[in-house]
């Protein structure tokens, strides 16, 4: 499959469908169409042939969508960064990637002086023609910013020819179908690479996407979708459903025939719970690091008499058609089936590397003989255990990365911020579950008890809202292990 | 029950969940008046205030909170069933 002609095909194959509802507004995929043709206008008149990558800011409206689409037809990729975020750390992604243009569909006052902010919103109508481009599959079509544990995030670009062997596979494997009369759950945002599924995928097939506002609380708004609405296709992570699981007793989705889980660890006591709710879908959990293209595996939660789990959580299933998996020791060696170790990932879905970034690419990836081809491997970084079936158990991490609400973070990139401002590296960072079930930051400061206010501002200036601790405790000294190393389960008892 | 006194008790669960010295609500207080009111720590909110005063809501009202005023409207009517 080729992603953006089918994109082509589809604007004008259902040009009378809905595209998007968003803010209760619905959009066909001619008026996106259109849309699309004046943001191409735009970057034509604008931006020059050289300039190939475009910063974009995530709002949740027609013009950013349609931003992306554009892009991609004029041959460049987007960064996205919330609006949220602190300016400097967008400043820093911008920078680091040589970005001149930034797209926009508002004004972004603080950031006209650094670089070139153009304007999504246009008031007109009308449909600008152009040719058909030809864009060769090493394109880029986006680079998405993770945590970094030294301190600085790091830039993940996919091309065309990673999304098209994502695509073409989640399209082989037809109980991930969708149908152009299906109602399609978007809830992530765009600087998370679950939106490329959950956007893009419903377009790829004439269906409908219903997005959320930035400024509702996203499990509250997702019942009112569901229940308004009535959607049908949904991908999630697995904290709204713990959330809503108070009110699991009102709730009867009948019309949901898909419920995926992603991006995190899914508890296997929540979802069969969840599984009440919509009595008349199939259920699947996902996984997949940004590194190997949004998705990866996917488990089958339908087969019950045959259900896989490990401590409660369960299995993030098998690898998508063209993706081989391996299970390494810390020798680079692979383990028998059954045996725990890092899960690396190979096939067209593979990053080409991380941007400008020589260190971590030659950790993060490594080239290995298997099955009579010498494949380049990323490994994950994930712990896993591979069954006889090629099923895989998701152990834990094998670094400080967590997940809060899906997205990643290192731990190490919150503890290098915090000793910069405090001049102090007796601080330890952990993850801690809260009474909700919920992962928080904890920030342990070994030192008498001072006003965090003026720390927790500046870590506001250099991390998104997710990345700063919640909790705060000051202690005499650090714990540490018999090895000399902090021990952050003893740390973790102190909550 | 009156007002002041729902607005005394949520006083007292904000500063428990918030885990901080001292909050002020009145009436027209939204999440955007006060720190640490997101929507990870609402959830824990309303349920503290479904424990300490006996009371279930039903999601869909809980969707319609505007500000206190609309939550102390909300407690009253469920105390009343």
């Amino acid at each position: 499959m080729n992603v953006l002609k089918k994109l082509e095909y589809n604007f004008k194959k259902y040009k009378n469908n809905n595209a998007f509802c968003i803010n209760d507004i619905n959009y066909t995929y001619n008026q996106l169409f259109i849309k699309v043709s004046q943001i191409r206008d735009i970057i034509q008149k604008n931006i020059p042939d050289q300039e190939q990558i475009c910063g974009l800011f995530d709002y949740n409206d027609i013009e950013t969508y349609a931003t992306i689409i554009a892009l991609w037809f004029e041959g460049k990729s987007y960064i996205p960064v919330s609006v949220s975020s602190p300016i400097e750390r967008n400043s820093y992604i911008f920078e680091s990637t040589s970005i001149n243009f930034l797209f926009s569909s508002h004004s972004e006052e603080n950031y006209i002086e650094n670089f070139s902010v153009l304007s999504s919103n246009i008031n007109s109508n009308e449909l600008i023609k152009f040719k058909p481009y030809i864009i060769d599959e090493s394109n880029l079509l986006y680079t998405i910013f993770t945590s970094g544990s030294t301190g600085l995030p790091k830039g993940v670009p996919i091309d065309l020819k990673n999304l098209n062997s994502l695509f073409s596979a989640m399209k082989f494997d037809e109980r991930h179908d969708i149908y152009p009369t299906d109602k399609c759950l978007q809830m992530f945002d765009l600087t998370f690479d679950y939106s490329i599924v959950t956007f893009l995928y419903p377009l790829l097939n004439g269906a409908c996407v219903y997005t959320l506002p930035k400024d509702q609380i996203k499990y509250m708004y997702i019942y009112k979708l569901i229940n308004i609405y009535q959607l049908n296709y949904l991908i999630m992570v697995p904290s709204i459903i713990n959330y809503l699981k108070p009110y699991f007793g009102e709730m009867n989705f009948k019309t949901v025939r898909y419920s995926c889980f992603g991006a995190a660890p899914l508890p296997l006591n929540l979802v069969e719970e969840w599984k009440k709710c919509v009595p008349n879908a199939k259920i699947y959990n996902s996984y997949g690091p940004t590194e190997n293209t949004v998705t990866s595996t996917y488990y089958d939660f339908n087969d019950y008499q045959n259900q896989i789990s490990k401590n409660g959580i369960v299995a993030i299933g098998k690898p998508l058609k063209g993706i081989k998996t391996i299970i390494l020791d810390t020798n680079n060696k692979i383990v028998k089936n059954g045996v725990e170790g890092e899960l690396c990932v190979s096939g067209n879905q593979v990053t080409v590397g991380y941007l400008n970034n020589t260190k971590k690419n030659k950790s993060s990836f490594i080239m290995y003989d298997y099955e009579g081809f010498n494949l380049k491997f990323y490994k994950t970084g994930d712990l896993c255990i591979k069954k006889d079936d090629e099923t895989l158990i998701f152990i834990g991490r094998k670094d400080f990365q967590i997940k809060i609400g899906g997205y990643r973070v290192e731990l190490g990139e919150i503890e290098h911020h915090s000793k910069n401002f405090l001049k102090n590296n007796n601080i330890s960072v952990i993850d801690i579950i809260n009474k909700n079930n919920e992962t928080e930051l904890a920030l342990i400061i070994a030192n008498e008890e001072f006003d965090t206010k003026k720390l927790i501002n500046y870590l506001k200036t250099k991390l998104p809202s997710y990345m700063i601790p919640t909790k705060i405790k000051f202690v005499k000294e650090l714990l540490y292990n018999s090895n000399g190393k902090i021990d952050n389960n003893k740390l973790k008892s102190l909550f | 029950m009156d007002t002041e006194q729902t607005i005394n008790q949520l006083t007292k669960i904000f500063t428990q969940v918030l885990e901080r010295d001292s909050i002020e609500l009145n009436l027209n207080t939204t999440a955007n008046d006060i720190d640490g009111w997101d929507s990870i720590t609402h959830m824990m909110i309303i349920n503290e205030v479904e424990n300490e005063l006996n009371i279930k809501f039903k999601l869909l009202d809980l969707m319609n909170l505007e500000n206190i005023s609309d939550l102390v409207t909300l407690i009253h009517s469920e105390q009343k069933n």
